[in-house]
């Protein structure tokens, strides 16, 4: 049993240089939670960074996705007896400050699973048109699917309780866990709770969504989308 | 006696090649048995189609197609999508396969530096 009831998960891929000062920000933010990194397959020192600062290290030996990466996590914050895993990316662009706000809904019992969102109030974060459309897209999948209306679906910030997390090591998926993850839990009957955060612009290494990706995201993310509505809402609860 | 036409040989010889070189690849256990089935029954199916005139015509009419060549080209490429459909799946398959030793291996390491007492355990990372 954790000491401590909330963990920070850290899935990361090459990000030694801003791995750092994340973790430590959170750290110093957020000194109530614990942390772990998930180097999803680095070739660089993402893995020496986290264990320079004494935080675990799940170690992929090769890459397997953030789908896959964060579902690790929730294994490990299950395997441990957190109450509540939080995704939080390591390229800086999520400010700790937020932690606090973001875990709350779900230790109230409001929801099972709170998002840090962009587009609840004003902020500073300026989107690119291309993603922005894309998120128009699937906010309106998400809505048309759950009814619920949901203003960030691409968020990596986000905290889950224990029964999401275990509903995620049932069903996830392995790339990218943003709507068709969404409608699978929503479809379960766990709620979601939006909260205000603050997104900064990358400060270095490279986003998992590359040019590449850019165009298999939409394709893959609206075929999920779809296959988690067709399905049984408790259908997947065997694998892994 | 009536001889065979020239695309009854080709058919002829680069059906047993092929049969051949898939027994010889299971022989050195570079293919598995579950595998080679579907290639030597393809294989076997379009040889006797390419070689049997009077059947291969009577399916060509049954199946409405005009040239008795397209008939063989039909079948062969009914195997070969049968073929790509099945190893899609099954590398689908060992795609999850994969993940999950992977992980597995991801937990088993951290377990491992723990016992050996390198990073903490959670909670006393601070310290």
């Amino acid at each position: 049993m954790a000491t401590r009831d909330v963990l920070v998960i850290v899935p990361a891929l090459n990000e030694e240089e801003s791995l750092g000062p994340t973790l430590d920000e959170v750290r110093e933010v957020a000194p109530w939670a614990d942390l772990l990194v998930v180097d999803d397959g680095s070739t660089d020192r993402t893995t020496e960074v986290a264990r320079a600062r004494r935080v675990p290290v799940l170690r992929h030996a090769v890459n397997l996705g953030v789908g896959a990466a964060l579902q690790s996590g929730f294994r490990y914050a299950l395997e441990r007896g957190y109450a509540i895993g939080v995704q939080h990316d390591a390229d800086r662009q999520h400010d700790p400050r937020d932690l606090e706000a973001l875990v709350a809904p779900v230790r109230e019992g409001r929801c099972e699973v709170s998002i840090g969102s962009r587009y609840v109030t004003r902020t500073d974060y300026r989107t690119p048109l291309f993603r922005r459309l894309g998120m128009l897209l699937f906010a309106a999948v998400v809505r048309l699917a759950l009814g619920q209306r949901i203003a960030d679906t691409t968020s990596g910030f986000r905290a889950y309780g224990r029964r999401a997390m275990e509903a995620g090591l049932d069903d996830f998926p392995r790339d990218f866990p943003d709507a068709p993850l969404l409608i699978a839990l929503g479809r379960r009957g766990f709620r979601f709770v939006e909260v205000p955060a603050r997104m900064r612009e990358r400060e270095a290494g490279r986003s998992f969504y590359t040019v590449g990706k850019s165009l298999y995201y939409p394709y893959k993310n609206m075929l999920a989308s779809l296959m988690a509505m067709l399905r049984a809402p408790n259908d997947g609860e065997r694998r892994s | 006696m009536e001889f065979l036409s020239r695309a009854q040989v080709i058919t002829a010889v680069a059906a047993t090649l092929l049969v051949l070189i898939v027994l010889d690849l299971v022989r050195r256990r570079r293919l598995s048995e579950e595998y080679s089935l579907l290639w030597v029954a393809s294989t076997i199916v379009v040889a006797v189609l390419g070689f049997s005139t009077p059947l291969l015509k009577s399916i060509t009419h049954a199946l409405g197609i005009l040239y008795e060549a397209s008939t063989v080209f039909f079948f062969g490429l009914g195997f070969a999508t049968a073929m790509l459909l099945f190893l899609s799946v099954k590398l689908s398959r060992l795609g999850q396969d994969h993940l999950t030793l992977t992980r597995e291996l991801a937990f088993l390491r951290l377990e491992l530096e723990r016992l050996r007492g390198n990073p903490p355990t959670p909670g006393q990372e601070s310290a």
